[in-house]
Formats: C-alpha cells, sequence, structure tokens
C-alpha cells in the first residue's frame, strides 16, 4: 500500500477543514448546551449530561457499525484497507462506549440514586464495551498478520449483533433507563421539546463530525506504520 | 435540584476523554515520524 504524495497533501488539506467544522459544532453544541437549552423541570441541571451522553452512545453505535461492514468487507475482498478502518473505527468506539457507560451513572446517580443497575440496558452495553475491548485486546496481543486480522474480522462482526439488542431493550423489558425520546411510535422528535431537540441535533452533528475527524487522523497513522514496516522488511531484504 | 456538580464531573469525564485520547493520537504520530526520520536516515547513510 504506497502513500501517493499529493493524496496526502489533499488529505491533509480535507483535513484542516474538518478540525474547523468540528470546532465550530463543537463551539455551537457548547451555546446550545450551556445557555440555549432550558433546565428540566424536574431533574434540574444534570439533565444536560443527556447531550453529551446520547451523542457518545450514537457515535459509539456509528463506531461499531462502521467495523461491522468493514470486517464483511475485509473478510470477502482480503483487503488490508478495510482491516485498518475497521481497527480505527473500533479504538473510537471504544473510547465513546466507555464515556458513555460513565456520563450514564453521574446521571443515574442524583435521578435514580444508584450509580448501577443492572437493568437490561446497561448489562447489554456493558457487554457491548467488553467485547470491543477484547476485541481491541486480539489485536494487540496475538501476533500480526492475516489471521489476527480475520479472528478480529469475526469478533467485530459478533460484537455488532448485540447493537440492536441494546436499542430494543427498553422496548422489550421494563428498565431503569428512559425509552427513546427522539424516535417515538408518535414520529421523530415528538416526545421532545423543540429546542431540547434542536440542541441535541447539534451535539449529534459535532460528535459524528469528530468522529470522522478522528478516523481520518486514525487511518493515515495505520498506513505511514504499514509503510514503515514495508520499508523496514524492504531494508532487512536487501541487507 | 442541586445538582450542578454531577453535570461538572460528566464535563470533565467527556472532555477528559476526548483530550487525553486525542493526546495519545499525537504521542503516536510522534513516535512514527521519529521513526520515520530514523528509516530516512539509515537509507541515505547506505544509499
Amino acid at each position: 500500500m504506497m502513500m501517493n504524495p499529493d493524496a496526502v497533501e489533499e488529505n491533509q488539506e480535507e483535513g484542516n477543514i474538518l478540525v474547523w467544522l468540528t470546532g465550530l459544532a463543537f463551539l455551537a453544541a457548547m451555546v446550545a448546551i450551556f445557555i440555549y437549552v432550558p433546565t428540566e423541570q424536574t431533574e434540574g441541571v444534570v439533565q444536560r449530561v443527556m447531550y453529551f451522553h446520547v451523542p457518545s452512545a450514537w457515535l459509539s453505535f456509528f463506531a461499531f457499525f462502521i467495523v461491522f461492514i468493514c470486517s464483511i468487507l475485509f473478510l470477502w475482498k482480503k483487503e488490508r484497507e478495510w482491516d485498518i478502518y475497521a481497527h480505527a473505527s473500533a479504538e473510537i468506539g471504544v473510547i465513546f462506549c466507555s464515556l458513555v457507560l460513565i456520563t450514564g451513572p453521574i446521571w443515574a446517580r442524583p435521578i435514580w440514586g444508584a450509580w448501577w443497575v443492572w437493568d437490561a440496558r446497561l448489562t447489554s452495553t456493558l457487554i457491548l464495551w467488553i467485547i470491543y475491548v477484547a476485541y481491541l485486546m486480539l489485536r494487540t496481543q496475538s501476533d500480526a498478520g492475516s489471521m489476527r486480522a480475520r479472528y478480529a474480522a469475526v469478533l467485530g462482526i459478533v460484537g455488532f449483533l448485540n447493537i440492536p439488542f441494546i436499542h430494543f431493550s427498553v422496548l422489550w423489558w421494563r428498565t431503569f433507563h428512559p425509552p427513546p425520546k427522539v424516535i417515538t411510535n408518535e414520529g421523530i422528535g415528538k416526545g421532545m421539546d423543540p429546542t431540547m431537540l434542536a440542541t441535541l441535533g447539534i451535539s449529534l452533528c459535532a460528535f459524528t463530525l469528530l468522529y470522522f475527524l478522528l478516523m481520518g487522523v486514525r487511518v493515515r497513522q495505520e498506513k505511514l506504520k504499514d509503510e514503515i514496516d514495508r520499508l523496514k522488511r524492504e531494508k532487512l531484504y536487501s541487507a | 435540584m442541586d445538582n450542578q456538580w454531577f453535570f461538572l464531573a460528566a464535563n470533565v469525564v467527556v472532555w477528559g476523554g476526548i483530550i487525553y485520547y486525542v493526546y495519545t493520537i499525537r504521542q503516536r504520530n510522534r513516535a512514527l515520524e521519529k521513526d520515520l526520520e530514523l528509516l530516512k536516515e539509515t537509507l541515505s547513510k547506505e544509499g
């Protein structure tokens, strides 16, 4: 996988635009969260944690969906490129899933009176986190090569199957976790105040842009690592 | 409800997490750049 210098320059320009867009989106999100959105009457200020918690959850699920797609493509086409995308996305997914598992209890303590309850949504999210931490451990522990990538791809696909279960768990069982408020039976956004919905939308956009920014950097990094390894191997064999 | 400290804690966790992750990415980038420079030096000495 050779890196074209023109393509690298073009990618850097796109990266700079993305940095600015992400920065602006986060600035808008902060203004909305701290100034624009009204304080929820029953939960108080802590309800604003949701504007970080829900986008973090969305980002991690989206990242794991990309792992799922790229893992399938890797097993099918056997191209290293798809493995790089899956690896980078899994790492970002685990970071944001960790934030979900930390911000959730911070919200729950004053609202439920407990940091953690073993209900279906919380437990299945914890299982998802454990699966993808195992995925990253597999990548660092086992020897490099296509077999490692193949095992990781299988785990990446199996892990994603947990996500529909997480989503529907609040509808299938009686859980402590609140039911979906954005997509409800009444329609999209009908279960929320319009200002709260707008704030959540801005925050979701900011987190999604952050995902693409981090993905771009991590993918470039992995490709550079591959290039260095290739040059080292070439030098070793030519010596 | 006086629970703003929980909101502050959540902010610290989210921003701390994101900044720490970006920091680790930068560290890895620096290590790769160092590796690349070393490789270039070795190759230019031989070439």
